[in-house]
């Protein structure tokens, strides 16, 4: 029972089912009236590993914890046991005399607690992000910090940043630049009227490409209200953004414009933002490979719709990334950062935009007509017609092929002997009609009367009616 | 018709009307007309002077040839519909190749040529954002390599060519989130510059802390095939996946100009006086011709008591590349390669090989970008352009892009002493999943006999594939 008690000093692990009901904690700096109140000097609260081991040197704030480590080298150890029998709460105010929990009535109740406390409110901030320029004086609170750093954040287009998701939607509520947006596209509210459904279609649209639609449906915030024609609602900026992805999405092409940084630049319709891959922020730890889907969090992100224009992905950013790197090696940071962890999205827009007209065909059917073209014998097409000194060409082909031995698929074989006839006799072509007429006649007398397509003389004397290609 | 001349036929044919007009053009807009041609006129016009084309480059009629490229340069442009691009970079391909008849004119022109490495790294970048080729193979080597792996507590991946973090990234994550916890996970990645390893490997170890996962990578800056594998340095204990995505090909290329040394043709005996001449006219390399005519060389050969039978082609190189690659034990290798022959066939052969393999190409990033994109410019200029290029104009050791389909594969590196893992029916999920997700329409993956097969339009285009060490070879 004794080590109980010493451990209830401290319940760090929380091994101890205190018999009665768990305390709530109360708010800070109210203490318990009959507690003892204790005040420490500076140095004590800022002082660290005071007790040393005196075989490997490991340094402990409590003398107790180094009682216990000197077990571990088979030294004798001593545990102080606690004095009284009572136990009396312990408070501590901080040395500190400006500060408001000097005062006893407003101790602290914690040691570690008064220990924070200090080294933040009067102590020098030793700990600094990386990445942005915050600095901590408890190293804790600088751990903690950096984990979430740039992890997740919602911009305003007023340029406040926000890691919280209720603080972000809040500043929006009251951001004045978003009122002025507001009433400057209030003109066209009747476009959003029409198009304010398609936001939500948008929504599922981008669902249904992203991954199961429950995903997005769930998280689908209620901010989202299709408008009538609330100029002033911040809504209405959302319905935009979401009308000009809907609108990217069927507008493709028009990548080459983007620049905008501001609202200014941008129109209500057809707006030009490829990257409205705002989604590319996610893309930190958002792997190209995993679904987002199993990950609410990230699903709520895209939500969001993230007002960051800084998508390097976009075309324009394609161009000056390449000339900013023509400096040299290494390469930057930041275009290895967008391009190697392409967020998912920003592909997915690159693929609904462009729709090819159905009026072209397909090189590969190109090259299956064509081929088809070779092998038929009984398509009159171009080629027949040139294929009057076929004979000599197509030995000179067999000459070159080398008995085919090759596994060349016959189609193939026989469009490039059909071609070496089309373009030994564009050659001829060339020559004075009149010659060209003389041997044209001297081969037909001389040869075959039909040419390697099995196309007799008859046939090429007639007259071109055909168009030869369809 | 040919007899009538300067008639004016309305519906003739666009070849016929090239024969009708002058040889020199007019100035000013030389042919009114082709803007009347439709498109799909247009396609298969150019494919037909494409084919001729190349038929009067690989017999040497240059004369032929240059009228040819005139047709196709009126025709072709790379920022036009698929076929114009594709006959650009194919009628830029061959002037090369006619060009390096002239060695000296040759080297002039490509001399001062500034190899900018992050160009090249960025349109790789671009290739595996806007196409699933990539993305898709990725997974499947990190999903073979998760089943593969499952239990180890040391796994040591090899990266044939690591130029970007992607993969890894992915693959840290999948570890941490296993069941029995992550492994201790060192990755050694090969590339030529040392700058691009310094960068993935940050990225890496940034990655690999913020998850908590012991991690290690080890940079290996030299060329694919000068791998010297004790540079690895590969513990014993060490579970080990090799990850080659589209690098063994490249290494045939060197093992052409040893099959050049050691083959008859340098004897002094009639019969190879007789091979050098034919070869010559075909322009073909004695490694492509040894491979399909082994037999045929020594039945041709007028004495027939020097004519010990040449043996199969065994390509040295790839055989101690392999070997060295299988003294390392690996537990898993995945490898990614296009699926196309376009490596030891005759130079037509290749040549209608590539036009369909990248014409399949063109097609998949004609159906994700506009045609106004500038990284679609890029992708296909620095990445389809050049490799077109490299296959059309380049011979001997320069020729790196030597695809060849999985039935050639597999024989080899069975030989070489790997045996074939099938993939599971779980890889394929995820791999159709990440097909879905994307929403990549026209993109199949196919099974076959373990392997998978990534099509478009039902045109093979790439394969992946697993192995394991099975046996010294032998």
């Amino acid at each position: 029972m004794a080590d109980d008690e010493i451990f209830t000093q401290n319940p760090i692990n929380g091994s101890i089912n205190p018999p009665f009901a768990k305390k709530k904690r109360s708010l800070p700096g109210t203490p318990d009236p009959e507690a003892e109140v204790i005040a420490l000097s500076p140095k004590t609260l800022m002082a660290t590993n005071r007790f040393l081991c005196e075989i490997c040197g490991k340094g402990f704030q409590r003398d107790q914890n180094l009682q216990l480590h000197r077990r571990g080298h088979n030294l004798p150890w001593k545990l102080k046991q606690r004095t009284s029998k009572e136990v009396r709460k312990r408070v501590y105010v901080c040395p500190e005399k400006t500060c408001v929990h000097h005062h006893p009535s407003r101790a602290l109740g914690d040691l570690t607690g008064i220990k924070k406390h200090f080294c933040r409110k009067h102590g020098e901030k030793k700990w600094k992000c990386e990445k942005c320029s915050k600095r901590y004086a408890v190293q804790s609170d600088w751990k903690a910090h950096s984990k979430t750093c740039g992890t997740r954040e919602y911009k305003c287009d007023c340029g406040a940043i926000f890691s919280r998701r209720d603080s972000f939607i809040t500043h929006r509520a009251f951001c004045d630049a978003l009122a002025e947006e507001t009433a400057r596209i209030s003109a066209s509210s009747h476009h959003m009227n029409n198009h304010a459904p398609a936001n939500m279609n948008f929504q599922f649209i981008g669902a249904s490409s992203l991954g199961p639609t429950p995903c997005m449906g769930q998280n689908f915030p209620p901010i989202f209200k299709p408008i009538a024609s609330d100029n002033t609602n911040i809504n209405a900026v959302h319905i935009r953004r979401g009308l000009s992805l809907w609108n990217m999405a069927q507008n493709p092409g028009q990548t080459q414009d983007y620049t905008p940084e501001t609202l200014e630049e941008m129109h209500p319709l057809g707006i030009n933002h490829v990257s409205l891959v705002t989604i590319n922020n996610f893309s930190t730890h958002d792997s190209l490979i995993t679904h987002p889907c199993s990950n609410t969090p990230q699903v709520s992100n895209f939500n969001h719709l993230n007002w960051d224009f800084g998508s390097k992905l976009s075309s324009n950013n394609g161009t000056q990334d390449l000339a900013n790197d023509q400096s040299g090696l290494p390469l930057s940071t930041s275009d290895i950062k967008d391009v190697s962890v392409p967020s998912l999205f920003s592909t997915q827009h690159q693929i609904i935009s462009h729709q090819p007209s159905s009026a072209t065909m397909s090189a590969t059917a190109l090259l299956q007509k064509a081929a088809q073209m070779g092998a038929t014998t009984t398509d009159p097409s171009i080629l027949g017609k040139f294929g009057l000194n076929s004979n000599e060409s197509i030995i000179t082909v067999q000459e070159n092929s080398f008995g085919q031995v090759c596994g060349a698929s016959s189609v193939s074989s026989e469009l490039v002997s059909a071609e070496e006839n089309g373009l030994a006799a564009l050659k001829q072509s060339q020559m004075h009609p009149s010659k060209r007429h003389r041997m044209m006649n001297d081969e037909i007398s001389v040869g075959e009367t039909r040419d390697f397509l099995g196309v007799g003389i008859q046939s090429l004397c007639q007259p071109p009616s055909i168009n030869g290609w369809t | 018709m040919i007899q009538e001349e300067g008639s004016s036929s309305i519906c003739s044919s666009p070849l016929q009307k090239f024969s009708m007009m002058s040889f020199s053009p007019s100035p000013g807009s030389p042919y009114p007309w082709l803007r009347e041609m439709r498109s799909e006129e247009r396609g298969l016009c150019l494919i037909h002077l494409l084919v001729a084309c190349a038929n009067h480059v690989a017999s040497g009629n240059v004369e032929n040839a240059n009228i040819g490229l005139e047709y196709i340069s009126h025709l072709a442009s790379p920022d036009g519909d698929t076929m114009q691009r594709i006959a650009a970079y194919f009628s830029e391909a061959l002037a090369d190749r006619m060009l390096r008849g002239w060695p000296g004119l040759h080297k002039a022109l490509n001399s001062t040529r500034i190899a900018s490495v992050t160009d090249e790294i960025l349109v790789q970048k671009l290739f595996y954002e806007y196409c699933p080729f990539l993305k898709l193979s990725y997974v499947i080597t990190n999903q073979a390599i998760m089943e593969a792996m499952e239990g180890e507590k040391v796994i040591h991946i090899i990266d044939l060519n690591c130029f970007q973090p992607v993969q890894w990234i992915s693959l840290l994550q999948e570890m941490r989130a296993r069941p029995e916890g992550p492994p201790h996970l060192r990755i050694s990645g090969i590339h030529e510059q040392r700058e691009v390893l310094d960068i993935v490997a940050r990225k890496l170890n940034e990655e690999a802390e913020k998850l908590d996962v012991p991690f290690q990578f080890n940079p290996l800056v030299c060329k694919l095939e000068n791998l010297d594998v004790e540079k690895l340095r590969v513990k014993t204990g060490e579970a080990v996946a090799i990850s080659s995505v589209l690098q063994l090909h490249s290494i045939l290329a060197a093992d052409d100009d040893v099959l050049w040394k050691n083959s008859p043709l340098f004897a002094n005996s009639p019969n190879a006086a007789h091979l050098r001449r034919v070869l010559q006219m075909n322009q073909q390399n004695l490694g492509d011709f040894v491979e399909r005519d082994g037999t045929n060389v020594c039945n041709t050969s007028p004495d027939s008591s020097s004519s010990s039978p040449i043996p199969p082609a065994v390509s040295p190189n790839m055989a101690t590349f392999l070997n060295g690659l299988l003294g390392l034990s690996p537990k898993l290798m995945m490898v990614t390669e296009q699926e196309s022959n376009q490596n030891g066939l005759m130079f037509m052969d290749r040549i209608m090989e590539s036009l369909n393999f990248y014409a399949a190409l063109f097609d998949c990033l004609d159906s994700t970008m506009p045609r106004a994109s500038i990284e679609r410019r890029r992708i296909e200029k620095m990445l389809f352009g050049e490799e077109i290029k490299n296959i059309v104009a380049s011979e001997g050791v320069d020729r790196k892009q030597r695809h060849e389909k999985l039935e050639k594969w597999i024989p080899r590196l069975d030989l070489a002493g790997f045996g074939m893992v099938p993939l599971s029916y779980h890889v394929m999920l995820r791999a159709r999943r990440l097909l879905h997700s994307y929403n990549y329409n026209g993109y199949k993956i196919k099974e076959e006999n373990g392997c998978f097969i990534i099509c478009w339009q039902d045109q093979a285009l790439f394969s992946v594939s697993a192995w394991r060490f099975r046996r010294r070879s032998g």
